[in-house]
């Protein structure tokens, strides 16, 4: 075709329908897209059972689409966090008491039950800014920035993600790299790994000089890369396949969780003699320590199927790291439209891992202590099961609202081989059971 | 258009700051977004609009028999006089073929008779789609308005025209009949009569049957003129990995190589932007290309 034929089609289709319409020039069309903001707006609640944690978090993420698949996204999150977390530390047939991290005072555990640090109060105050930019037609590049603040830590993020698109846009490859910087400044001061647990006197709550053995603020690199293929199998399948992994590197321990020296033979703890006038340790406790570097490597694959309306979003991640922690995560949700604008969505998420290598119960009193301890329950061999059901609809108003309720149950695994004397019987594994509900609610554009 | 002829009524509801006229017609559901509160004024509105949908289905349906397409295409080679209306809309048809060089064609439904695009991978052979093509070509016809005349075993189908016709038709009746602002809506073709008062402008939804597609779930504004939307991803045949979109070009008889699942233009009328999307399809990989030259706002799904 001619280069003036080309230019001519529109004149020459507007002489056409206008003789074919039998009227006059029609006005000029006008349309634009819609371009402003969309608003998502969540409030969530997770309280674990026992008066653990509590957490209340609002979060609003604002989007703005501008010409030419231009878009930022802008996100807030507020975070109440409340209640007790394990310690670390063993239960025992007797009372323990244990200094708190901030110093100067202690908390005591009846006999038999797990010790928790109750002190945990927090609030965190998290954002996050993205910016979407189309190279060309057919890739997209994606730079963000986040960071957010707790009261003894503090995140600094940034990212950048490049898609591209090709086999008619049944095929997208990406690839991204996300860097951050944390900042950890525990309360009362950072212990030093695998050292005895200080008394209250000893520890005035000031880190650095001002304390004793307590170290100042930490902090920890992260890098993540991740290179992922998105596939159209058909037009109702989708597939994607990531491949991801995370280098972290500096003090990644957790400064509040301790282990239990115990005896040998028994198992049980060692009392520390106390001294008059000194509040302190009732028992032997020594303070974790973890590798100051972890490397993971995660695969994950996705699969989205549609069926008249029906979602069914399949997904499965394999992950492994040089702590010889493996997981497995299937995660499988069913989104089943039940009327106009209406969708109820069931949600089950299994989850399995093994421990870490220097995860242990306790530490033996007398022997050589390891390189490396910890005894935070969430490093332990464990499964996790998350059921729940959402439901969603549209508003009068043209919103989208959605309230979600789910259960997660979280069971720990312990060899009897790793148990030593009266720990034989005793319940080792903090079990965690975790209620989730949460209200949504999409308005704007 | 269809054979299946669904009960033919109309209904008014509350909408958004208007009053919501609906109907189904030419195997879509139809409405009439008007910007009045009286709801007997609505369903007079809607009435005509619906009354003429249903006149231009009947009319031009090419499953409906004794009507005009029917009688043309059942001629066995006889010439066949039509009527004015139908002469406007076969005149226009011949524009665009020539606009087209020959790809837009009203008498390659025939094709239809060897593709089958149901998903499924039944792709004809090469010789049962040459022999069909032998009964396709515009000029194979003789047409002397208003005597059209054709080989034996071609058909004519104006399916490609009717619904942005009928919402043009529509749009214009209720001009004459009502100083509000409309929305005529058949099946995702539609027009605004008037600019509207109570709003900046109407919204519209483009809707992708893909989720990852960029232009899926777009909002868009449209103060005034149309938008029209040619394709379907829904409609494929899939065969050894390739994917045929039920574009067929009818100078090969094949299936359109890399055309878009779906090309949304807005324009002063339906009828302009439903033949601008359809001749962006006809260009398959260079729907885009295309698009741009004719400095025309449009929304192509490649999903």
């Amino acid at each position: 075709m001619s280069n003036k034929n080309k230019l001519n089609i529109t004149s020459a289709l507007a002489a056409a329908t206008c003789t074919l319409l039998g009227s006059g020039a029609a006005e000029p069309v006008q349309a634009q897209e819609e371009l402003g903001w969309g608003f998502n707006t969540a409030l969530l609640y997770y309280g674990e059972d026992d008066n653990r944690v509590q957490d209340l978090s609002l979060s609003v993420l604002g989007q703005r689409t501008y010409l030419d698949d231009k878009f930022l996204s802008l996100g807030l999150t507020l975070d109440t966090l409340t209640g007790a977390s394990p310690n670390g530390a063993l239960p025992q047939s007797v009372a323990q008491t244990f200094t708190q991290p901030s110093g100067g005072k202690t908390y005591t555990t009846p006999a038999g039950e797990f010790p928790y640090d109750d002190t945990f109060r927090d609030t965190r105050v998290a954002i996050s800014g993205n910016w979407q930019q189309p190279l060309g037609r057919m890739s997209l590049f994606n730079v963000g920035a986040s960071a957010s603040k707790e009261y003894d830590y503090l995140h600094l993020g940034l990212n950048a993600k490049f898609s591209h698109d090709f086999n008619q846009r049944n095929t997208t490859v990406s690839a991204g790299l996300a860097i951050s910087q944390d900042e950890l400044d525990p309360v009362g001061g950072t212990p030093t790994g695998l050292t005895e647990m200080i008394s209250a006197s000893d520890d005035d709550g000031e880190d650095g000089e001002g304390g004793r053995r307590k170290g100042p603020a930490e902090s920890k690199d992260i890098i993540d890369v991740v290179f992922g293929i998105t596939q159209v199998i058909s037009r109702n399948f989708l597939v994607q396949v990531n491949y991801s992994y995370s280098d972290s590197s500096g003090y990644l321990s957790d400064p509040y969780k301790v282990l239990t020296a115990v005896d040998g033979v028994t198992g049980d703890v060692v009392p520390v003699p106390q001294l008059p006038g000194i509040d302190g340790p009732s028992h032997l406790y020594y303070y974790e320590h973890r590798p100051d570097s972890r490397a993971k490597h995660s695969i994950y694959t996705q699969g989205k199927y549609y069926m008249d309306g029906k979602v069914l979003d399949l997904s499965y991640r394999y992950m492994t790291d040089d702590w010889e922690i493996n997981s497995h995560t299937i995660d499988a949700r069913l989104r089943w439209p039940t009327g106009d604008n209406r969708y109820l969505e069931p949600h089950l998420r299994f989850y399995s891992q093994t421990a870490a290598d220097f995860y242990t119960l306790s530490l033996v009193d007398g022997d050589a202590l390891p390189e490396y301890a910890s005894a935070d329950y969430r490093l332990g061999d464990f499964d996790a099961i998350t059921a729940g059901l959402k439901y969603g609809w549209k508003t009068g108003g043209g919103n989208d609202m959605s309230v979600r309720l789910e259960l997660y149950r979280q069971s720990g695994n312990i060899s009897s081989t790793d148990l030593i004397g009266n720990q034989v019987g005793r319940d080792n594994y903090p079990d965690l059971n975790a209620i989730i509900f949460q209200v949504g609610y999409k308005f704007g554009k | 258009m269809t054979s299946a002829r669904p009960e033919r009524s109309i209904s008014v509801e509350e909408g958004e700051g208007c009053l919501r006229g609906q109907f189904q017609a030419m195997a879509s559901p139809c409405e009439v977004l008007c910007e009045i509160d009286d709801h007997s004024e609505a369903r007079r509105l809607t009435s005509i609009a619906a009354a003429e949908a249903w006149r231009i289905e009947d009319k031009f349906s090419r499953y409906l028999p004794g009507n005009i397409i029917d009688r043309i295409n059942d001629a066995a080679g006889k010439a066949v006089a039509v009527d004015p209306e139908t002469s406007q809309l076969i005149d226009f048809a011949e524009s665009l073929h020539n606009l087209s060089e020959g790809r837009f064609d009203i008498t390659s439904g025939v094709l239809r008779q060897v593709w089958r695009f149901d998903g499924s991978s039944n792709i004809p052979t090469a010789a049962a789609v040459k022999k069909v093509l032998r009964r396709v070509g515009w000029h194979r016809v003789k047409w002397n308005t208003p005597q059209l005349q054709m080989l034996p075993g071609m058909e004519i189908d104006l399916g490609g025209i009717g619904k942005e016709y009928a919402v043009d038709r529509a749009a214009t009746l209720l001009r004459d009949e009502s100083v509000a602002s409309f929305l005529v809506n058949f099946g995702g073709d539609l027009a605004v009569v008037r600019e509207p008062r109570r709003r900046k402008a109407w919204k519209v939804g483009i809707e992708s049957a893909n989720t990852k597609s960029r232009d899926a779930g777009k909002l868009l504004s449209l103060q005034i003129g149309a938008l029209a939307t040619s394709g379907d991803a829904r409609r494929y045949l899939l065969h050894e990995q390739i994917r045929y979109s039920h574009i067929l070009d009818p100078l090969t008889g094949w299936p359109v190589p890399d055309a878009p699942h779906s090309v949304t233009v807005a324009a002063d009328t339906c009828t302009q932007a439903g033949m601008l999307s359809t001749l962006a399809m006809l260009k398959g990989a260079q729907a885009e290309t295309f698009l741009d030259a004719q400095m025309v706002r449009y929304w192509c799904d490649r999903g």
